[in-house]
């Protein structure tokens, strides 16, 4: 390769290399879909004092939804909404997704989750399919809750409960804690 | 010569177990033939997390909607306990376009016992009475008084959790403790009190749970998820409590994958001689013969072995001179209701999932009390809660003050779903489909059964009294609905075989013999004669039990 490439494109090149040797187990998203979903998906449930989106591998389960459960039509509505990421950062800060700090990532985030608000209280939400935004942020909840790290760490959930309180305090962690 | 059994119980679930268990404590060789494979408490699931499932609970959507389009409309019909139903294509049945039937169905050891709703509560006479009072259908052979000790039999040996309220519509039973009502729940039931003193009660859900420790099976560790199957056998099914005992008997033989095709009738002796089998697996024609035989298979399966069993003599059926096997095809009408959002403390919330919920009993057209515009009644399930981690789908924000924001708990919401009574109505009912065989190539049932003017009447009234309780208990965000369900749904289809005082208009008398052959029971659903508005199942253990008493005590007369 002749041309010069720029640090930017060195770098995204050299990301892009990583997640698809990382994510080379994706069945439907491409190495650039998969690590923009981890960054969205770790936006909206960050590590705290538990682990977050990532480490509960979110990701990776809507890959799953996208290649066995969503009919084409909700699986093609979702990765163009993912695509239009991309167009609406490079709009807000002339680069991908991928490459904007967290802090311009962050702010398109907040724009999105506005909008969503706002179509909720529409009367397109009594017609029209759900934004891209509320498809993705309710998976990354069930994906998250539902994986053994959030349902463990940040639920406590107890498979066997042992008992019924029918009157705990509302800060009880658990059954048996 | 093939062995002849004392008794043939045909079907393992809630009926065929309790069949089981009394013919063969009663000293009876008993062959039970399932249609379905055998399972064990290993085939039990509630323990698998979400996490440990494929698609975390969403279900393999796209599988099931091929394999099992009519099973998943049932709600337990989930991602773990799938395997507990049958698959629709092995097990057609056909409607008329315009009048759709859900028949969910369990073909396995133990049949629909093994994810039935729990839900446990006695008839009354105000049921017992109604056809006859109403003039319509036939009158029950039986009254309460008839019944009263089988319930406290059978409630006995299952264990059942409840609260005693004296009430004459809702007689109470043998009960444990009652498991608790929440906060939420708590403040509804006070609102009931005070707005209708004397009138509708909330009471916790008498359900077939244990509370406590009981007949060598352990008390509920609330897990939650009872039609997964339960390993400390906490919920009464077949394979967890009547099977057993009826294995220590040495009495029993069970034999799976045995697909009931007819039965074989002895027109010398007036008696059915026993049954026609298919195997399961390898498809070969088998017979069975016994001096008694049980029909326990399901309300409409046992129609449709009586149908599928004509003679000469009986070419519309067999045990069917009256012309009313396959009729009067009923199933609760259900999901008139309300939901609110109720003002209960805030500082408290309910921990460990109760695999129960709250029940009013019915109000409506008591007797002694003002008349309704329509005919009998409906009660209430439901429950109150607190909103989840799944709020979060519609709470504006993200990140990490969001996510500790969903660590506390949400709203409290409550519930009310109506079950109404479904009247008899012969119009409702149950045929061979010639053009139609299943897996095993045994002709498959058409159905023709719709809801009437009476069941929408209450379903209405239902929606409407709900929302009035709601507001009553000063909640907010009040949403009454009523859920189209086809019939079918609530999976407490009744009536094809009804018991009846005469022969000419009825299949079974006061004992459920076939008023046509002596030796010939039918204990299960089908020998309803009205739907009343509680769930059956409790009231079709009490009849199989009555029945098997009867059964024995005539054989040892030498009557049968």
């Amino acid at each position: 390769m002749a041309v010069a490439a720029t640090p930017d494109e060195l770098l995204s090149l050299g990301k892009s290399l990583h997640q698809r040797i990382v994510n080379g187990k994706r069945r439907v998203l491409n190495a650039q879909q998969d690590a923009s979903l981890l960054v969205l998906t770790d936006l909206i449930l960050p590590a705290t004092d538990t682990p977050g989106a990532k480490a509960a591998g979110v990701n990776a389960f809507i890959d799953l939804l996208l290649a066995e459960w969503l009919d084409t039509e909700d699986r093609d509505r979702f990765l163009k909404g993912l695509g239009d990421v991309d167009t609406r950062a490079r709009a807000a800060f002339g680069k991908d997704f991928l490459q904007g700090t967290p802090e311009q990532q962050t702010a398109l985030l907040v724009a999105f989750d506005d909008e969503a608000a706002r179509w909720k209280a529409s009367p397109e939400a009594t017609r029209g399919p759900e934004p891209f935004y509320r498809m993705l942020k309710w998976v990354t909840l069930f994906g998250f809750f539902t994986s053994e790290v959030g349902a463990t760490q940040e639920e406590h959930y107890a498979i066997i409960p042992g008992r019924y309180v029918p009157c705990a305090p509302a800060d009880t962690l658990s059954p048996t804690e | 010569m093939p062995k002849t059994y004392d008794a043939i119980v045909v079907g393992s679930g809630m009926t065929g177990g309790w069949a089981a268990k009394e013919l063969t404590e009663a000293g009876l060789e008993t062959l039970v033939l399932e249609a379905g494979r055998p399972i064990t408490t290993a085939d039990y699931v509630e323990h698998v997390p979400p996490w440990q499932m494929r698609f975390r609970g969403l279900d393999d959507r796209k599988k099931r909607m091929a394999d099992q389009p009519i099973q998943r409309e049932c709600y337990a019909c989930d991602e773990w306990s799938s395997k507990f139903f049958v698959n629709d294509h092995d097990n057609p049945y056909t409607t008329e376009p315009d009048k759709p039937f859900l028949w969910l169905r369990g073909r396995q050891v133990g049949g629909r016992s093994i994810m039935w709703g729990r839900q446990v509560y006695r008839w009354s006479d105000l049921d017992f009475e109604a056809n006859l009072k109403d003039g319509i259908a036939v009158d029950w052979p039986i009254r309460y008084a008839d019944i009263a000790p089988w319930y406290d039999h059978v409630e006995r040996f299952i264990g059942i959790s409840g609260e005693k309220l004296g009430l004459p519509q809702l007689p109470d039973g043998q009960f444990l403790k009652p498991m608790a009502l929440n906060c939420g729940e708590e403040v509804v039931r006070d609102a009931l009190a005070k707005h209708w003193p004397g009138e509708r009660v909330l009471t916790i859900g008498r359900c077939a749970i244990l509370t406590e420790d009981h007949n060598g099976r352990s008390a509920c560790h609330y897990c939650g998820y009872c039609e997964r199957g339960c390993v400390t056998l906490s919920y009464f099914n077949s394979i967890n409590a009547t099977l057993p005992v009826a294995r220590q008997t040495g009495k029993l033989t069970l034999r799976p994958f045995s697909v009931v095709h007819s039965l074989m009738y002895d027109k010398k002796r007036n008696r059915v001689s026993g049954v026609r089998v298919i195997d399961g697996e390898t498809k070969h024609a088998i017979e069975f013969r016994a001096r008694v035989i049980f029909l326990c298979a399901s309300t409409l399966e046992s129609a449709r072995i009586l149908l599928n069993s004509a003679t000469p003599d009986f070419p519309n059926g067999l045990a069917n001179s009256s012309g009313e096997l396959g009729h009067n095809v009923m199933d609760h009408i259900m999901g008139g209701g309300a939901n609110g959002k109720i003002t209960a403390p805030a500082d408290k919330k309910p921990v460990g999932r109760r695999p129960n919920g709250i029940y009013v009993p019915r109000f409506r057209n008591l007797a002694g009390g003002p008349k309704s515009t329509f005919l009998r009644g409906y009660g209430y399930q439901g429950g109150a809660g607190r909103e989840g981690w799944g709020r979060g789908a519609d709470l504006p924000g993200f990140g990490a003050d969001w996510k500790k924001a969903l660590r506390d708990p949400g709203d409290w919401s409550f519930g009310l779903y109506g079950f109404g009574e479904c009247l008899p109505n012969h119009n409702n009912y149950v045929e061979i489909d010639k053009t139609k065989n299943d897996a095993w190539g045994i002709p498959v049932l058409k159905i023709h059964c719709t809801y009437g003017d009476n069941e929408w009447a209450l379903m209405k009234d239902a929606s409407i009294a709900a929302a009035e309780m709601l507001a009553a208990a000063g909640a907010r965000e009040i949403t009454p609905y009523i859920d189209h369900n086809p019939p079918g749904k609530a999976i407490h289809e009744m009536g094809t075989a009804r018991m009846g005082r005469d022969p000419k208009t009825s299949v079974l008398n006061a004992r459920n013999q076939a008023h046509d052959i002596p030796n010939l029971f039918v204990t299960d659903g089908a020998c309803m004669a009205s739907t009343a508005n509680q769930n059956p199942s409790i009231t079709y253990m009490a009849l199989t039990a009555r029945a098997c008493d009867y059964a024995v005590g005539a054989m040892k007369r030498r009557e049968i």
